[in-house]
């Protein structure tokens, strides 16, 4: 387990906190701490990317981030669990990170250049 | 409207993601405006979206626009291979979409 890894893992975390703040913030403040999350998180992303295939990086970011943001939805906004709807969404994540790491296949041998 | 938005911040959101990548290749001034113009828009139109979509489906369907985006992208100027594994990847992701839109 590398330091880019755990940067990565940061990163998911402060994107889950940005995008709850696109939807809730409300003042001067919260906006404020919209974008820092927003460019504490980008500023992770890319260092992770120094040494580690982009692809992959972005695949498990894209996870972390859409788990995130659906369960916190659930358990800190009060939005209803609907099957079909989170059904849908694991869906396109698997789109999503299938796409991505499919990608990195082909751009591996130039990925360390 | 809320869909029309999602689609705009995705639009941006493929625009940040090359960046990105040119970034990597290309340090400089003109790469990182790109990026943050291409974000920054794309930020607002998540949030735009988001008034009305919930956060899980808005954020879902944003990188799922990126990420096909980035594709076929690459497959149209890059001559990336068009392959079975990815334009299955691409139905599933648009599938999915559909759904979604539906289902709001």
């Amino acid at each position: 387990m590398s330091v880019s890894w755990i940067k990565v893992f940061i990163a998911g975390m402060f994107e889950i906190l940005w995008v709850i703040g696109l939807k809730h913030a409300h003042d001067f403040w919260t906006w404020t701490g919209t974008v820092i999350a927003i460019a504490i998180c980008f500023y992770l992303l890319v260092m992770a990317g120094e040494d580690l295939p982009v692809g992959t990086v972005y695949a498990v970011f894209v996870g972390i981030g859409t788990t995130g943001t659906v369960l916190s939805e659930i358990i800190f906004f009060n939005e209803p669990f609907k099957v079909i709807k989170i059904f849908l969404i694991f869906v396109l994540l698997i789109g999503i990170m299938g796409l991505k790491l499919v990608t990195e296949d082909k751009e591996h041998e130039g990925a360390n250049s | 409207m809320a869909w029309t938005y999602l689609v705009f911040a995705g639009f941006f959101e493929m625009i940040g993601v090359t960046m990105i990548n040119v970034l990597h290749k290309k340090r400089n001034v003109f790469s990182l405006i790109g990026l943050l113009l291409g974000f920054g828009m794309s930020f607002l139109f998540l949030s735009l979206a988001m008034k009305t979509l919930a956060m899980g489906t808005a954020y879902a369907v944003w990188t799922g626009i990126g990420a096909t985006g980035a594709t076929i992208l690459g497959m149209v100027f890059y001559g990336e291979p068009v392959e079975k594994k990815r334009v299955f990847f691409i139905f599933l992701i648009i599938a999915a979409t559909v759904g979604l839109k539906i289902y709001e």
